[in-house]
């Protein structure tokens, strides 16, 4: 029995990125973030090594969910300019199935990544949360995430009519999501007032929270009122991305 | 008046045979200007029908209606029955496209066949022989492990046709296949689209190129500004202008443009000609007149005759006869 449209596009998108260098960047980059920033600004935590490296972990799995997302708009851009989009909107194809194809690619991505660091965590660290509510909290965060920066870079690429524009505002946007958010050190009532709006109105922050609370057992009620901010921004931003995405022209010449 | 509109005709009234049945089809991007200007045209099942026609002659918005890309401004469209605008998607599972643009996966030339058996879920004990029989048929053992992005362009171009043949299909949709392939390629690929035709495929084939049309197709339409201006079998296209030669006139020096202008007034309508800057091809039945004007022009006008030849008319004068007096339909089928 042939699998199911969105299955077969899922496949294709896997084998397609899958290559050592899109590997490279979606485990290696944060892997190396997670050895290199853990190990080295672990002499300005206070605790030591350890306990910055466990401040870090789930920080950096979060971070996956913007890696998968770029992924996600990277997927589409390079459909789009290779042609592909529009061969495969004149197969078996819907357009929706096409941009769920890319989303929920995106998505195993996410949860693949955050494997990964978690393994690096195991390796570094000697233990890992292992209980079934914690990791459903981690990879429930992961998934949201997913899809929201995901719809994000679906959103931009259906927007974005230059490759180069594209690049530069991801660029852009992956060095703002990613260091005005919790992932990396904590909001502090020392940062100025405009960092604070920013870190605090940052999706990547509710999703590093969650994930971080899950992780340490740590979770409180207003991580779940942001998982509920975050899950309401999802749905916008999906509905968005699918509506331009829609309308947005694929055809070829 | 979408292409699914209420005035669509009824089931009974487009031909049994039709693969593509178009009546009175428009499309515009701008609201300005026709890209399709009222096409009207029947493909029948088995047959090898070519799209003649000039660059922005409007071929490739037809195939992108075809193959539901874009839905047209208005007019009626069938594929296989049924209508785009409503059953795009069941067509799009019946139909192959190879699009005039390049299109591949970021991975090998196998890869590429592979995946795409994949996405047209061709079962997995058929899709091995499958590409290996399409690999050979189109000379792509060789680079089978090299990147599609990697090679030339008409490697890639085989590339494409044969990751098409990749899935069965009742209609293939071909825009211009055989841009950048060298004269055996072209010819090698065109067989193997013929064979593909014998097994009963049907195929819409646009091009510019009028040898391979002649070649290929069963029927074509000369199509320019949106508009059909011809359209019947290859055979009866030529017949047409039966009896008529061409003459190809090259020209230098003088004022070639007082030239062509006095030859073009004084012939008339007993003659047709068409002028690209120094060259032109004039259709006549008469060249014994057109030689007697040609001289006795070129002598007034002091030009100089760089080359002359008279022989039968071609497709391609067929083409140029059409797109050159951009009137109506040279014959309707």
């Amino acid at each position: 029995m042939p699998l199911p449209n969105l299955f077969r596009l899922i496949y294709r998108n896997i084998r397609v990125n899958t290559d050592p260098g899109s590997l490279v960047i979606l485990v290696g980059l944060p892997g190396m973030y997670l050895v290199f920033f853990g190990f080295g600004f672990a002499s300005l935590a206070s605790g030591g090594s350890t306990a910055y490296l466990a401040y870090l972990t789930p920080g950096i799995m979060s971070f996956q969910v913007v890696m998968a997302g770029t992924v996600g708009g990277s997927m589409l851009w390079a459909d789009r300019r290779w042609g592909m989009l529009a061969q495969l909107l004149v197969g078996p194809f819907t357009r929706l199935q096409y941009l769920m194809g890319i989303m929920l690619t995106s998505m195993l991505f996410g949860l693949g990544g955050a494997a990964v660091m978690l393994g690096v965590a195991f390796g570094l660290l000697g233990k890992i949360p292992t209980q079934p509510l914690a990791l459903g909290g981690i990879f429930g965060a992961i998934i949201l995430g997913s899809i929201f920066f995901g719809s994000l870079m679906l959103l931009l690429g259906a927007l974005v009519k230059s490759n180069t524009a594209y690049n530069s505002i991801q660029i852009l946007l992956l060095f703002v999501v990613n260091f005005a958010s919790t992932v990396f050190y904590p909001l502090s009532p020392s940062l100025p007032w405009i960092l604070r709006i920013l870190f605090e109105a940052n999706p990547l922050t509710y999703v590093a929270d969650a994930v971080r609370g899950s992780y340490t057992g740590t979770l409180t009620p207003m991580d779940g009122y942001q998982i509920l901010v975050l899950l309401i921004e999802t749905v916008v931003v999906l509905l968005l991305a699918t509506r331009a995405y829609l309308k947005a022209d694929v055809s070829y010449e | 008046m979408g292409a699914g509109d209420p005035t669509r005709p009824l089931p009974g009234q487009i031909p049994t045979d039709a693969v593509v049945y178009a009546e009175n089809l428009r499309h515009t991007y701008d609201r300005k200007k026709f890209a399709l200007d009222g096409v009207s045209f029947t493909v029948h099942r088995g047959e090898v029908f070519g799209l003649l026609g000039r660059n922005g002659a409007g071929k490739s918005t037809l195939i992108k209606a075809m193959t539901t890309l874009i839905q047209p401004t208005s007019g009626a469209l069938r594929v296989l029955g049924m209508d785009p605008a409503r059953d795009g998607q069941k067509i799009r599972e019946r139909i192959g496209v190879v699009q005039q643009g390049e299109s591949f996966d970021f991975t090998t030339v196998q890869g590429n066949l592979d995946i795409y058996g994949v996405l047209w879920a061709v079962p997995k004990a058929e899709r091995a022989p499958r590409r290996e029989r399409l690999l050979t048929q189109f000379d792509l053992g060789d680079v089978r492990k090299r990147r599609a992005f990697d090679l030339s362009g008409g490697q890639k171009r085989r590339v494409q046709v044969a990751r098409e043949f990749m899935h069965d299909m009742e209609v293939l949709f071909l825009d211009e296949p055989t841009v950048g392939l060298d004269v055996i390629m072209r010819h090698t690929l065109l067989d193997s689209i013929r064979e593909e035709v014998r097994r009963g495929l049907t195929v819409v084939f646009t091009t510019h190129n009028l040898e391979e049309a002649d070649y290929l197709c069963d029927r074509a339409a000369v199509i320019d500004e949106g508009r059909i201006l011809a359209l019947d079998s290859i055979e009866n296209l030529k017949r047409l202008y039966r009896g008529k030669k061409t003459v190809d006139l090259t020209v230098g020096g003088g004022d070639t443009t007082r030239f062509y202008r006095e030859l073009t007034e004084r012939l008339g309508t007993r003659a047709t000609v068409t002028t690209n800057g120094k060259v032109a091809v004039i259709l006549t039945d008469d060249p014994k007149e057109v030689l007697s004007l040609v001289a006795e022009l070129s002598q007034a006008t002091g030009v100089q005759l760089e080359w002359l030849n008279v022989r039968q008319n071609t497709l391609e004068d067929v083409f140029l006869q059409s797109v050159g007096r951009g009137g109506g339909p040279v014959a309707a089928a």
